[in-house]
């Protein structure tokens, strides 16, 4: 941290007007038509062979949740590396994330088993914070290799999978705690009259299928309309061949993004407490 | 030749065509009423109780948050919802 302070500020101006030749000089991509299907379908970087239903390629949605593991992985190694007693930097910003996690997030919402569920909690938060962060980041994973934001988790797929994990876990939870049968009986409200016992019931049921779609439609939603919006800004600024306009319209955009920095943040956050509150919920004893 | 036919057939609406645009704006623009109304009701009362127990800013912003990423998700079922009529209905 004192290196970079030590670097003159003409440095910084030195290298941004380096960034911005090398941006001009990347490569355009032109579309004739705007097909808007076409934008949505992955074309696989690698391709590899199909087994069964699974098709094993390589896409862009692929990599970028590889690059996530990779980013939580290199960074928890080197952190665990250079922990010192006085810590700094880096090590207070992973402390401030892990204690919002565990307080915050586990230790907040669920009563019970908090220690045993806070792994995946806070594995949850961390990737889906960076998915969504890096999804903010432009990467030459356009076609034609230009420069374009694209995030795993405005992809369906993805939050169905973390949503999925979640609804497993909180079975997993119910059972491992009260059996299967005493989950099940979990789900009746006891002093409820008999004909509401099985509405009940049933609604319990279906809520609890009910919240992998919620879940997983809410962080892709939120994704994929946050870019969506971005692009259309962004694209607004040029459109309408006018420089105050553009002016303007680029600030917006700008505004806009650090926008999306915050929905990032906040889905995240969102995704974690409600799994927390779903696995509570299966934990806990009195209805 | 063929991109002129192609443009000419997407210029001219059928019935079906106008109800599916129809029924895309109306989805969005009617499904945002309610979360933004639950929306208002959920962070006024979450500021009137903040202004009356300051030193639980804390918790209450936290239970905010989560309100509002459960309310946010209806009008997002909404916006997919009327993604769903545009490009995925023909």
């Amino acid at each position: 941290m004192s290196v970079l302070r030590r670097i003159p500020v003409w440095v910084w101006a030195l290298f941004v007007l380096g960034f911005l030749v090398l941006l001009s000089l990347a490569p355009r991509g032109h579309k004739e038509n705007f097909n808007v299907a076409d934008e949505f379908t992955l074309h696989p970087l690698i391709k590899l062979p199909k087994v069964g239903p699974i098709d094993f390629s390589v896409t862009k949605p692929v990599v970028y949740l590889w690059m996530t593991v990779a980013i939580i992985v290199v960074v928890a190694i080197v952190v665990s590396r250079i922990m010192k007693r006085r810590p700094g930097g880096l090590q207070v910003v992973i402390e401030t994330i892990y204690q919002l996690a565990y307080d915050g997030i586990a230790g907040s919402v669920m009563k019970t088993g908090i220690d045993s569920w806070f792994p995946y909690i806070g594995s949850a938060f961390i990737f889906v914070l960076i998915a969504n962060l890096i999804g903010l980041i432009p990467l030459p994973f356009g076609e034609h290799h230009q420069l374009a934001f694209y995030a795993a988790t405005g992809n369906l797929n993805v939050t169905i999978v973390l949503a999925l994990l979640t609804f497993v876990f909180t079975q997993y939870a119910g059972i491992h705690a009260k059996g299967g049968l005493g989950y099940v009986k979990s789900w009746i409200l006891p002093q409820a009259p008999p004909v509401l016992k099985q509405l009940i019931f049933v609604m319990h049921i279906i809520s609890e299928f009910f919240r992998i779609v919620s879940l997983s439609v809410r962080l892709f939603a939120n994704m994929l309309a946050g870019h969506a919006i971005l692009a259309v800004f962004f694209a607004m600024a040029l459109l309408f061949q006018s420089y105050l306009i553009g002016v303007v319209l680029q600030a917006g955009s700008i505004l806009l993004y650090l926008f999306e920095i915050f929905i990032a943040f906040i889905q995240a956050f969102i995704f974690a407490i409600l799994s927390a509150v779903y696995i509570g919920g299966a934990l806990e004893d009195e209805h | 030749m063929n991109v002129a036919a192609i443009v000419i057939a997407a210029a001219e609406p059928t019935l079906a065509q106008a109800a599916r645009l129809l029924g895309a704006g109306l989805a969005i623009g009617l499904g945002v009423i309610g979360p933004g109304v639950g929306l208002g009701i959920m962070i006024g009362s979450a500021l009137q109780s903040i202004a009356r127990q300051p030193e639980l800013s804390g918790d209450i912003r936290t239970n905010m948050f989560i309100g509002i990423g459960i309310i946010e998700a209806l009008a997002l079922y909404a916006f997919v919802v009327s993604l769903i009529l545009l490009f995925v209905v023909k």
